[in-house]
C-alpha cells in the first residue's frame, strides 16, 4: 500500500518525519517497506511557461518551444505531440538527471545541452516517464495553470510516499485514511476526516433499482445514480495522487471510485447505467453457463458460486473483483451507478482464485471490510464526483443493508492484560490506549468493557484488546523474565544423538556434509530405476513415487526415496573445481505408507570421487596416497573402499553388527556393489557407479562410490556398550597367510578364520592379498593378523600350536584353503 | 706393593685422564672405554693379572686397582653424558625442518552450518529448559494450517506460498515448523517447552534472500504462568548466547495468526551497537524472528483451557541466524553445497 505523504497529511498532522512516521508505524505493526521521494533527483527541473510554438526549420515532426522560466526564456527542440503555448510544464535544464523515455525500465542519465536539426535546445520539457511519476512518454506532462513559473519543480510536485505492508489481519489499515487514523492514534493526534456528506437527503431510488438474491454473499448493496455526467480526465492533482498511489488515472469516474478506494479502502464501482438492462442491480449467484467479458477483455466462465452483479438480463460484473465491459464507463457516459457495496470475504477470495484475476478490490474484499463503510465511501465518491463534473446531480440513492453490523462488546477480566504479558498496566494507560484507537473502554470493577468499532472485525477476543492496547503502550516496557513453574523433564532424542554420532564420525572421515534439495530430477528417475521401482536403498514403484503438485521446477517434481542422486549432483558439481570430494547428508527419503502421510526414513547417504588426497605436499611415502598392499586396484582415487571404510566407521560408531554381501542395483558396478546385512535385514547398500551413469550425471573422469543407510533402522539395532574390561594379560599376535581359490571371498575366509580361533581371537585383520608364482594361478594368498587374549591368563604356546592346527584344519574343511608357511 | 706396579697405575691413570680428555666426541668417548673399562681394556687386564702377584702385595694392588677403576668409572660417566648430550645436540641440529611449513593434514570434513546451528540451538534450549523434538516434514493442511488459526479462504493462507503434495486430502511440504505446535500439544499435558528445528519449503523463486528449502527452529512453552515478559527474557537470553553478552531484544507488533499479539523480534546489531551500520542496513537492529502468545484459539483447539493456560511461541531461521553471524549474504550458499563454502566452516560454533 502507497501512502504519498501529501494525501495523507490532509487528515493528520503527526509532526513527525517520514522516516519517524514510517518507524512508528512499522513498530506498530504496520511495516514501512520502502520511503520514496517523488522529486528527490529533480535538481535543475522547473515549473516553465510555454511561451510560444514554432515549427523546427528542418524537421516535420519537431517543434522550437520557446519556455519561460523566471527572468529567461529558453529555446527548447521537442517532439512532444501536445505541447501548446499557455501550458506549464517541467522545464529540464543541463545538468538534470533524468530517466531515459526511450528505453524499458528506468535508467538515469544527465541531460546535456545539444543541437537537434540545426537548432540548439537549451533544455527539456519533460515526460512523467523521464520525471520518474508514472511509465508515460506519449506526451509531455502539463502542470496545473496555478504552479507558479520558475520555481523548481519538488516544490510543486515533490511527494514522500511510504510503502506499507499490510498484513491479513489489518484491512482497516488498507486505506490512507485507516493508516492515517493509526498514526493519530499512535502520535495522539486528531484526526480530520474527508468531506464525505450524507447521502440521506438525497431521492430514494426506485424501489427494484437494487435486489440482493443472495443475502449470503452480499450483506449491503448501495447504489448512487448521477445523472450528468461528464467524462473527462481527471484534473492533474487526482492524476497525480493515484500516480503517487500507484495507479493509473483513466477518466474522472473511474479515477474518483479509485480515489476513494485508496482513501477509505471501499472498494467501489461505476456502472454507465444506459448500459444496465431495466436501469437496476439484481446481485445474484452466476447462473449455469453464464459468462462475462470482464474490463481486462477476458472471456470468462462462471460457476453457480460465483457472486455477480447482474441488470435485468446478464452479469455485468463479478462482485467485488472486477467489472464487465458491457457496463463500463465510457465517453459517451452521461448517468452512473456507483456501486458501494460489501461482499462476503471467503466468496470474493474463492472466485478471485477460481479466475486467478486478484484486484485492488478482491485484495481488500477477502479480508473482511467493514459493512459501515459502504455509505461513508459512496457519499465521498458522491461528492467528488458533482465536485468534478459541474451540472451533474444524485438522481436517486438505494441503500439495502437488512442487517446492519453493531460494535462488538468485549467483557474481560482486567487481569488478563497481566496474565498475558507478565507486566501490570495502570486502568487509565489501557483506556486511553483503546481511546485513541476508537474503542469505548469502561472499567467495571474488575473487568473492562471494551466497544469495538466495527471496522475492527479482527478483534474479538480478550487477547486482541491486550495486544491493542500493547501495542499503543510499546512493548519496550515489558520486563525480561524467564519462565517460573515446573520444568519438564528434558528428554535426548535418539535419532538426533545418532545423527550427530554418524555426522561427528565421518566428519572425521573427512566427509563435507551437505544439505541438498529434497527432490529429484526426471532424469534421475530414469537413472535410478528398474523393473522393480526406482529409488537405491529403498525402491519405491514408479507410479507410487511421490510428486509435488507445484515444484519450483517442473522437472524436479519428485520427492525423493533416495539421496544419493541428489549427493551425485553436488559431486559433480563440485569435481568441477576439486579434485577429490567426500561427501555426506543425514535427511528424509519420502516412500508411500498407505497412511495420510508418506513415511519419511532417515538415512545417511555417502558419496565419494576423485583422488583421496588434494595434493601430495609431503610426497609419495605418505602412506594414505597408495594402499596396494590389501587393494591392488588402488591408483590414489577414492573408490569403493574408501566409501565401505567410512560405512564401517559408521556402523562401528553407531554399534551395529553387519556383514557385507555381493549385490546388485541398476545405477551400481555390477561387480562392486554390496548389501549391508544386519541378520536378515538389509540396513545398506553400497557401490560405485556405473559409468554410464555418471557420466549421465556429469562425472566422467573418475570413479564415484555411493552408499545409502537406514539411520532409522541402525538405532533399533544398536547394542549396548557392555562387558568393557582392562585385559590383564599380553596379546599374542599371529599371522596366517591363507591360499585360496580366486573366487573365494574375503569375508569366507574370515569367517572361518574367526569360527576356528574361537573366543581367543581378539582380532582379526587382513593386511595383505598376494597373487603370483608362489601361490599358482586362480589362487591368491590373504594374510591376517590376529591377536589372541585371553582374559585370565598367559596364553601358552602350546595352546597358540593347538588354535593354529585348529585353524588349518577348518580352513580347508570349509572353503579349500590351505594355510602358508 | 711393589713400587713399580704403583708406579704402572699412576702412569695409567695419568694416560687414561689425559685421554679421556681428548675424546671429543662419541664414537671417541666409545673407543676410550673399550681401552681402558672395555672388556679387554688395560685396567680390566690390570686387575684380572693381580692374581700373578705376590700374595703380600695383593690387597694393596687390588685396592689401588679397584679404587683407580671407581675414579675412572666416575669420570667416564659424566664424561659420557657430555659427549651424548653434544651428540644428541648434533643430531637434533641435523634433523631440523622449516616450522614454518604447513602442517601435514588430516582427512577431516566438516558439518554443515546449518547442522551445526541446530545443534548449538538445541544444547541453548535445553540448558533452558527446552526438549528438542522433530516432525514431519510432508505435512496435512490440518496441522500446518487448520489448528494454527489460519482457515482455508483466508487471505492469511497466503501469506504462506505453500508447496502442494499430489497426495489424497490437502498434504503440503511443511511451510514452518509450526504444525509440531499442535501435535506436541495434542500428546502431552501442560507444562509444555520444546524446540522444533527442521526443513521448511515454500513456492517462492530463489534469489540471495529467499530459498524455496529452508530450516527454521520452533519454539513453545505453555504453562499455567507463562507470559510475554517471559517470551522476551528467553529471546534475549538467546540472543546474549548467539551474539554476544550485552545484546538487547525488541519486539515489534506483527501478525501470525497463530499467536496474539504477536510480535517479530529483532536484535541490536553487533557490529555497531545499534548506531546502524552497513550490517542492519543502518537501523541498528537485525530481525530474528516471529513470535507471541499462543492463540487461545490454537490452545483450544488441542483441547487446552485458554482460561487456565498461556504459552508463548516463537520461530527463528536457522540460514537467517548462520547469516547473521557469519556475513553469509546469500541464502542460496547453503543448499549450494559448494565445497569452497562448506570447508569454511570446519570451525564455526
Amino acid at each position: 500500500m502507497r501512502v504519498p505523504l501529501s494525501w495523507f497529511s490532509d487528515f493528520v498532522d503527526t509532526g513527525l518525519s517520514p522516516r519517524e512516521l514510517a518507524h512508528t508505524l512499522t513498530m506498530a505493526g504496520l511495516e514501512a517497506e520502502k520511503i520514496t521521494t517523488i522529486g528527490d533527483g529533480w535538481d535543475n527541473v522547473f515549473v516553465g511557461l510555454v511561451a510560444r510554438v514554432e515549427p523546427h526549420p528542418d524537421a516535420d515532426r519537431l517543434v522550437l518551444a520557446t519556455v519561460q522560466a523566471g527572468d529567461h526564456a529558453l529555446t527548447v527542440v521537442t517532439g512532444a505531440p501536445n505541447i501548446a503555448s499557455g501550458q506549464k510544464v517541467a522545464l529540464a535544464l543541463a545538468g538534470a538527471r533524468l530517466y531515459d523515455g526511450h528505453v524499458e525500465g528506468q535508467v538515469l542519465k544527465t541531460l546535456k545541452p545539444g543541437t537537434i536539426r540545426g537548432v540548439r535546445s537549451e533544455g527539456m520539457v519533460c515526460s512523467e516517464k523521464e520525471l520518474g511519476i508514472s511509465e508515460e512518454h506519449e506526451g509531455i506532462l502539463v502542470l496545473e495553470a496555478d504552479a507558479p513559473i520558475g520555481a523548481p519543480l519538488a516544490e510543486w510536485l515533490g511527494d514522500t510516499v511510504i510503502e506499507f505492508e499490510i498484513t491479513p489481519n489489518l484491512v482497516h489499515a488498507f486505506s490512507i485514511l485507516g493508516i492515517a487514523r493509526e498514526a493519530a492514534a499512535l502520535c495522539d493526534k486528531p484526526l480530520r476526516l474527508p468531506d464525505a456528506p450524507s447521502l440521506s437527503a438525497a431521492p430514494t431510488g426506485p424501489a427494484d433499482l437494487v435486489t440482493i438474491e443472495a443475502p449470503d454473499l452480499c450483506p449491503r448493496y448501495a447504489a448512487v445514480v448521477i445523472e450528468g455526467v461528464t467524462v473527462a480526465p481527471s484534473p492533474p492533482w487526482l492524476q497525480r495522487r493515484l500516480l503517487a498511489a500507484g495507479l493509473r488515472p483513466i477518466n474522472n469516474v473511474v479515477d474518483v471510485t479509485n480515489y476513494v478506494m485508496l482513501e477509505w479502502g471501499q472498494p467501489l464501482h461505476a456502472f454507465d447505467r444506459d448500459n444496465l438492462a431495466g436501469g437496476r442491480i439484481i446481485v445474484r449467484r452466476a447462473r449455469p453457463g453464464e459468462r462475462i467479458e470482464t474490463l481486462d477483455h477476458q472471456h470468462r466462465d462462471l460457476s453457480d458460486e460465483t457472486l455477480v452483479i447482474a441488470d435485468a438480463e446478464r452479469a455485468v460484473a463479478i462482485a467485488g473483483v472486477m467489472g464487465g465491459v458491457d457496463s463500463e464507463v465510457s465517453n459517451r457516459t452521461t448517468t452512473v451507478l456507483l456501486e458501494s457495496a460489501n461482499f462476503a470475504m471467503g466468496s470474493v477470495r474463492a472466485t478471485a482464485r477460481a479466475q486467478k484475476l486478484r484486484t485492488d478490490a478482491s485484495a481488500r474484499f477477502e479480508r473482511g471490510i467493514d459493512q459501515n463503510l459502504v455509505l461513508d465511501a459512496a457519499g465521498r465518491a458522491t461528492r467528488l464526483l458533482l465536485d468534478l463534473c459541474p451540472g451533474s446531480r444524485v438522481a436517486a440513492v438505494s441503500d439495502v443493508y437488512p442487517r446492519p453490523v453493531l460494535p462488538r462488546e468485549i467483557q474481560m477480566p482486567f487481569r488478563e492484560f497481566e496474565r498475558l504479558l507478565g507486566v501490570r498496566l495502570e486502568p487509565e494507560t489501557v483506556v486511553d490506549a483503546l481511546a485513541r484507537l476508537g474503542f469505548g473502554a469502561e472499567i467495571d470493577g474488575d473487568h473492562l468493557r471494551v466497544t469495538v468499532p466495527t471496522r475492527r472485525g479482527d478483534v474479538t477476543l480478550a487477547a486482541d484488546v491486550v495486544e491493542e492496547a500493547a501495542r499503543i503502550v510499546g512493548y519496550e516496557t515489558l520486563p525480561e523474565t524467564l519462565p517460573t513453574g515446573e520444568t519438564p523433564p528434558v528428554r535426548r532424542d535418539s535419532r538426533h544423538r545418532l545423527s550427530r554420532d554418524v555426522r561427528d564420525t565421518l566428519v572425521g572421515c573427512g566427509g563435507f556434509e551437505t544439505v541438498s534439495y529434497v527432490t529429484l530430477h526426471d532424469a534421475d528417475v530414469a537413472c535410478f530405476a528398474d523393473g522393480a521401482g526406482v529409488g537405491f536403498l529403498h525402491t519405491v514403484p514408479r507410479d507410487g513415487l511421490l510428486r509435488l503438485r507445484n515444484p519450483i521446477q517442473s522437472d524436479r517434481a519428485v520427492l525423493r526415496p533416495t539421496l544419493v542422486p541428489s549427493l551425485l549432483e553436488v559431486a559433480a558439481a563440485n569435481l568441477r573445481h576439486e579434485s577429490g570430494v567426500r561427501l555426506f547428508e543425514i535427511a528424509r527419503t519420502y516412500l508411500p505408507s498407505g497412511d495420510t502421510l508418506p513415511s519419511e526414513r532417515t538415512v545417511v547417504c555417502l558419496a565419494m570421487a576423485g583422488r583421496r588426497d588434494p595434493i601430495g605436499r609431503f610426497g609419495s611415502d605418505d602412506r594414505r596416497l597408495a594402499d596396494g598392499d590389501r587393494h591392488p586396484t588402488d591408483d590414489g582415487h577414492l573408490d569403493f573402499f574408501d566409501l565401505k571404510g567410512s560405512v564401517e566407521a559408521v556402523l562401528d560408531r553407531a554399534r551395529v553388527a553387519v556383514r557385507f554381501e555381493p549385490a546388485t542395483h541398476p545405477a551400481l558396478h555390477s561387480g562392486r556393489t554390496a548389501a549391508v546385512l544386519a541378520g536378515e535385514r538389509r540396513i545398506g547398500l553400497l557401490g560405485e557407479v556405473r559409468p554410464d551413469v555418471a557420466a549421465a550425471l556429469g562425472i566422467e573422469t573418475t570413479r564415484v562410490a555411493v552408499a545409502e543407510l537406514d539411520l532409522d533402522a541402525m538405532l533399533d539395532l544398536r547394542e549396548p556398550l557392555a562387558g568393557v574390561r582392562i585385559p590383564r594379560f599380553l596379546p599374542v599376535a599371529q599371522d596366517f597367510a591363507v591360499v585360496v581359490a580366486e573366487a573365494t571371498p574375503a569375508a569366507s575366509v574370515e569367517a572361518a578364520l574367526r569360527a576356528a580361533a574361537g573366543p581367543l581371537a581378539t582380532s582379526v585383520d587382513l593386511f595383505d592379498v598376494y597373487r603370483g608364482s608362489q601361490v599358482g594361478t586362480d589362487r591368491k594368498s590373504l594374510a591376517y593378523r590376529v591377536v589372541f587374549t585371553a582374559p585370565d591368563r598367559a596364553l601358552t604356546d602350546a595352546e597358540l600350536v593347538k588354535v593354529r592346527d585348529r585353524i588349518g584344519k577348518t580352513l580347508k574343511q570349509r572353503i579349500g584353503g590351505e594355510l602358508r608357511a | 706393593m711393589a713400587t713399580s706396579v704403583q708406579h704402572d697405575l699412576e702412569e695409567l691413570r695419568t694416560r687414561a685422564l689425559a685421554d679421556l680428555a681428548d675424546a671429543v666426541d662419541a664414537p671417541a668417548g666409545e673407543i676410550w672405554e673399550k681401552t681402558y673399562l672395555g672388556p679387554k681394556g688395560e685396567l680390566t687386564l690390570f686387575l684380572r693379572g693381580l692374581g700373578a702377584l705376590p700374595a703380600d702385595e695383593r690387597p694393596t694392588a687390588g685396592r689401588a686397582g679397584n679404587a683407580l677403576k671407581r675414579e675412572l668409572e666416575a669420570a667416564w660417566d659424566s664424561r659420557h653424558r657430555i659427549l651424548a648430550a653434544a651428540d644428541l645436540d648434533q643430531h637434533l641440529a641435523a634433523d631440523a625442518v622449516d616450522v614454518t611449513l604447513p602442517g601435514r593434514p588430516p582427512t577431516i570434513g566438516a558439518a554443515h552450518p546449518v547442522s551445526q546451528m541446530i545443534d548449538e540451538l538445541s544444547e541453548i534450549f535445553a540448558l533452558l529448559g527446552f526438549q528438542t523434538v522433530f516432525g514431519p516434514e510432508v505435512e496435512t493442511a490440518h496441522y500446518n494450517f487448520d489448528l494454527l488459526n489460519i482457515p482455508a479462504d483466508h487471505p492469511a493462507r497466503d501469506v504462506w506460498d505453500t508447496i502442494h503434495v499430489d497426495l489424497p486430502g490437502e498434504i503440503v511440504m511443511r511451510t514452518h515448523t509450526s504444525p509440531m505446535q499442535a501435535r506436541v500439544m495434542e500428546q502431552t499435558e501442560p507444562p509444555v517447552r520444546v524446540v522444533v528445528p527442521g526443513r521448511v519449503y515454500r513456492y517462492e523463486a530463489q534469489d540471495a534472500s529467499h530459498e524455496w528449502m529452508f530450516h527454521q527452529l520452533e519454539g513453545l512453552a505453555v504453562d499455567r504462568t507463562i507470559t510475554m515478559a517471559d517470551l522476551k527474557g528467553v529471546l534475549a537470553e538467546l540472543a546474549r548466547q548467539l551474539f554476544g553478552p550485552n545484546r538487547r531484544i525488541r519486539f515489534r507488533c506483527d501478525f501470525f495468526p497463530f499467536v496474539e499479539p504477536g510480535v517479530d523480534f529483532a536484535v541490536d546489531c553487533a557490529i555497531c551497537g545499534g548506531k546502524g551500520c552497513r550490517v542492519c542496513k543502518q537501523t541498528g537492529w537485525l530481525e530474528m524472528g516471529g513470535a507471541g502468545m499462543v492463540h487461545p484459539k490454537v490452545l483450544a483447539g488441542v483441547g487446552y483451557d485458554p482460561a487456565v493456560y498461556t504459552g508463548f511461541a516463537f520461530g527463528l531461521g536457522i540460514e537467517r541466524m548462520t547469516m547473521m553471524r557469519t556475513g553469509v549474504d546469500d541464502v542460496r550458499a547453503f543448499a549450494g553445497n559448494d565445497l569452497r563454502f562448506l570447508r569454511q566452516f570446519a570451525g564455526f560454533a
